[in-house]
């Protein structure tokens, strides 16, 4: 049994999806889409299940995980309809589903809502920065002082572990979604195989991203995404768990052995959010070309985090102590938020949707070859 | 009291102006039917058969052109164009290029000894380039009038100034190198443009490599294929090897409903590939014929019946599923369609020996009337409902696929509503 949700193709138009509605249902898009495969096959299915307002057989759906929007569908799809764009807004929209605590709702469906967030986030780190510092030496730069190693790592820590728990619960939820049969029957699958499963998936597409290579003409663009990732992995590695060794007083650069990590992740950060921002604005490419408000959030506050970063970095080298205690409590309150709006609730929650899709496609396909 | 009606112009000699030209003489008026090309027939000579009940298309044709050139109050103008018009409804001045055929047209009996003789060969036209005519020609053996003419492009003499070999066999001495472009004047009451349609460039749809892959064919090459008096004398056989091909797949919507290169449905399309893979199964009963359709329009008297008698009759498999693309088997030069079957959502593939693209179509309208247009492309009719022939100039009608994609039945039907209407004013100005 099926429930029919008329307002849910309203929903994917406003999480840009705009033209989906002209679909006239041809399969041109599945059949040029280089990804797809006999079975698993889309756009058009879901755009059918979409229009139809069949939020039970999208829900159920891993599919639009599997899809990197190299835009081919876009490109060629006699009505204009933008499959591709469909398929980036089934994303947002299944994002919004698995997130249980509504604040995923809320930013996706609200820019006001999404500005709003960000600035309470940064007035909570603000004002925690500002009645937890220490003391303010004013003569020479002393960061350790200022921000106290314990204060700050416990506060890494404590968003860390928060963040990882909405976010693995948010993943038991897709795990709950798409588990289920044609019929929406709960499916289950041996212990062992979802072991063996896990293994051999999530870690490898976690780390290296190679389905994007199967996109057409996609290998620059997964360079450029195993760059970001590496870069903002790096930096995140620097900052929490390394913070005793990075946030020192000293200029860390050239000395420390860590710092060539730094640049590296600096440099990559700042390359991925460039190329990303001008791609975007310029709309050189089929994904960059309809861009929603948590996307240009998104990179925003990437590209801020990153330049207040640096700007620390080089007051702190030059010997400049108000300035490069200012400059740190601001990449604090726009990192915060980045990370805590970003992570659990928003784009950055494909790093885990997505190799867990491919697992739980796998788990799915087991259980059907266990059927038959 | 003395009635004598006024002259009234059909622009375009297919079968939507051929019918319009003998309604309106039937009825006592003068009539100019002016032809750009050297013969009337239109796109309709070049059909084998008609859908639905697959009649002999030039069987049914030729009968209504020899009509045209015997009728006494038919002027019939070919190879002639509409340059200039001035004027209102009911005084209309029309000034009509007659462009030379360097062959007096008195004189030339359509013997054929000239075309023979001919060394200059050319991609034949009427058969899509699928076969050579002579320099000097009649575009098909049933060419009303059945007069020759010279391509001036690729006549050796104009090009290289010696030859003269047509001049020199020519029993009647019919051919004139030093004829002169004609300019006509006429004083008419009122216009009816029938201009008719070209195929879109299948090369737009660039997905499908028509022109890359030898066996892409397009619909009106693969009627000529099926035609006694095409290329093959009516033997479906494929460019790359002249064997009989195996399977055909039918390829819908090529170059229409495609916001890309054409968003209009060609209306006629889906029923002549219908027809098609219908004779195609009766040229070659183990044929097995395959049309991919996003939506079968058979809107007409007798089409439903038609395709279903394809469906069941003949066997003809029918897939919803616009194809994504063509690759070819570069050793075997089959054909490779990946599609999805919309009816199970499965994505697949399928190897043919033969693709035929339903290419859509645009209209042709006169430059000289300079005829205000509709956002489709079509001319603007006046009133789509209650008046749909009359263009947004009074005295000025249109039917055929000038005013909107349509098939015979429906361009005959026009015709003879247009005939009537300009027959109003010509008549009408002396009561």
């Amino acid at each position: 049994m099926t429930y029919l949700v008329p307002q849910h193709p309203l929903q994917l138009v406003e999480l840009g999806a705009e033209r989906f509605s002209r679909c006239f249902n041809c399969g041109n898009c599945t059949a040029i889409c280089p990804i797809t495969k006999e079975k698993a096959s889309y756009p058009r299915k879901l755009i059918r299940y979409s229009l139809l307002g069949m939020e039970d057989k999208i829900l159920s759906s891993t599919d639009p995980w599997l899809c990197y929007y190299c835009g081919e569908c876009s490109d060629q799809c006699p009505r204009d309809a933008n499959p591709g764009s469909f398929m980036m807004s089934l994303r947002r929209y299944l994002t919004t589903k698995y997130d249980w605590t509504g604040f995923s709702k809320l930013m996706y469906y609200s820019k006001k809502a999404e500005v709003i967030a960000i600035i309470v986030v940064a007035a909570i780190v603000g004002s925690i920065i500002y009645l937890l510092h220490g003391p303010i030496v004013e003569t020479r730069v002393e960061l350790e002082t200022f921000a106290p190693y314990l204060t700050t790592e416990i506060g890494a820590l404590t968003v860390l572990f928060v963040l990882a728990g909405i976010l693995l619960s948010n993943l038991y939820r897709m795990y709950r979604f798409v588990m289920r049969d044609e019929n929406g029957n709960r499916i289950r699958v041996p212990l062992g195989f979802m072991i063996r499963d896990f293994i051999r998936i999530v870690p490898l597409h976690f780390l290296t991203q190679i389905k994007i290579k199967e996109c057409k003409d996609r290998q620059k663009n997964w360079i450029n995404h195993l760059i970001i990732f590496y870069g903002y992995a790096a930096s995140f590695i620097l900052f929490v768990p390394l913070l005793k060794f990075t946030q020192t007083n000293d200029p860390f650069l050239f000395v420390n052995p860590l710092s060539i990590l730094g640049i590296f992740s600096t440099i990559a950060l700042l390359y991925g959010a460039s190329i990303a921002i001008y791609g975007r604005v310029k709309k050189t490419q089929p994904m960059w070309k309809d861009s929603h408000s948590t996307d240009w959030m998104f990179l925003i506050l990437l590209l801020l985090t990153t330049i207040t970063g640096i700007l620390t970095g080089i007051f702190r080298t030059f010997g400049f102590p108000l300035p490069t205690y200012i400059m740190y409590s601001l990449h604090l309150m726009i990192a915060a938020p980045f990370l805590i709006l970003e992570v659990p609730f928003a784009k950055w929650s494909h790093l885990a949707y997505r190799p867990f899709a491919l697992y739980f496609e796998s788990l799915k396909e087991r259980y059907l070859a266990s059927k038959r | 009291m003395s009635y004598l009606p006024k002259p009234v112009l059909v622009i375009g000699g297919g079968i939507a102006g051929i019918q319009a030209a003998l309604d309106l003489a039937d009825q006592g008026i003068q009539v100019y039917l002016v032809e750009k090309t050297p013969s009337i027939g239109g796109k309709m000579m070049q059909l084998d058969k008609t859908f639905p009940t697959l009649d002999c298309s030039a069987c049914i044709l030729t009968p209504k052109m020899v009509a045209v050139a015997r009728h006494p109050n038919i002027k019939l103008l070919t190879y002639s164009e509409v340059i200039e018009v001035t004027g209102s409804a009911g005084n209309f001045n029309v000034k009509i290029l007659k462009k030379p055929r360097y062959v007096d047209e008195e004189k030339c009996i359509g013997c054929g000894i000239c075309f023979n003789k001919c060394p200059s060969k050319v991609p034949d036209e009427f058969n899509l380039g699928m076969s050579q005519r002579r320099a000097i020609y009649v575009p098909f053996p049933q060419a009303v009038p059945l007069k020759a003419t010279i391509d001036k492009e690729h006549c050796i003499y104009f090009t290289k100034q010696r030859c003269r070999v047509c001049e020199k066999v020519c029993p009647t001495k019919a051919i004139n190198y030093e004829q002169k472009p004609e300019t006509i004047e006429l004083n008419v009451a009122s216009i009816v443009v029938a201009t008719g349609y070209q195929l879109i460039d299948p090369t737009l749809a660039a997905q499908y490599g028509y022109g890359k892959y030898q066996n892409v064919y397009i619909s009106l090459e693969f009627e000529r294929l099926l035609s006694s008096t095409g290329p093959t004398g009516g033997e479906i056989v494929r460019r790359s090897d002249n064997k009989h091909p195996k399977n055909i797949a039918f390829i819908q919507c090529v170059c229409s409903r495609d916001v890309k290169i054409n968003p209009n449905c060609s209306a006629f399309c889906c029923m002549a590939s219908v027809k098609h893979s219908i004779l195609a199964k009766e040229h070659l009963p183990n044929v097995d014929c395959t049309i991919f359709y996003m939506d079968l329009r058979a809107f007409g008297k007798g089409y439903q019946e038609f395709y279903n008698r394809a469906m069941r009759e003949f066997g003809v498999k029918f897939m919803r599923g616009k194809p994504a693309k063509i690759e070819e088997e570069p050793e075997t030069k089959n054909l490779i369609i990946t599609y999805e079957d919309t009816f199970t959502g499965l994505k697949k593939t399928m190897t043919f020996d033969m693709v035929v693209l339903a290419v859509g179509v645009k209209p042709i309208y006169p430059e000289a009337l300079k005829l205000p247009l509709s956002e489709d492309g079509y001319v603007q009719l006046k009133n789509q409902y209650l008046d749909p022939v009359l263009t947004m100039i009074d005295g000025v009608y249109t039917v055929g696929v000038a005013a909107g994609a349509k098939d015979i039945p429906d361009s005959v039907v026009q015709s003879g509503n247009a005939a009537i209407k300009a027959s109003i004013l010509a008549g009408g100005a002396q009561k």
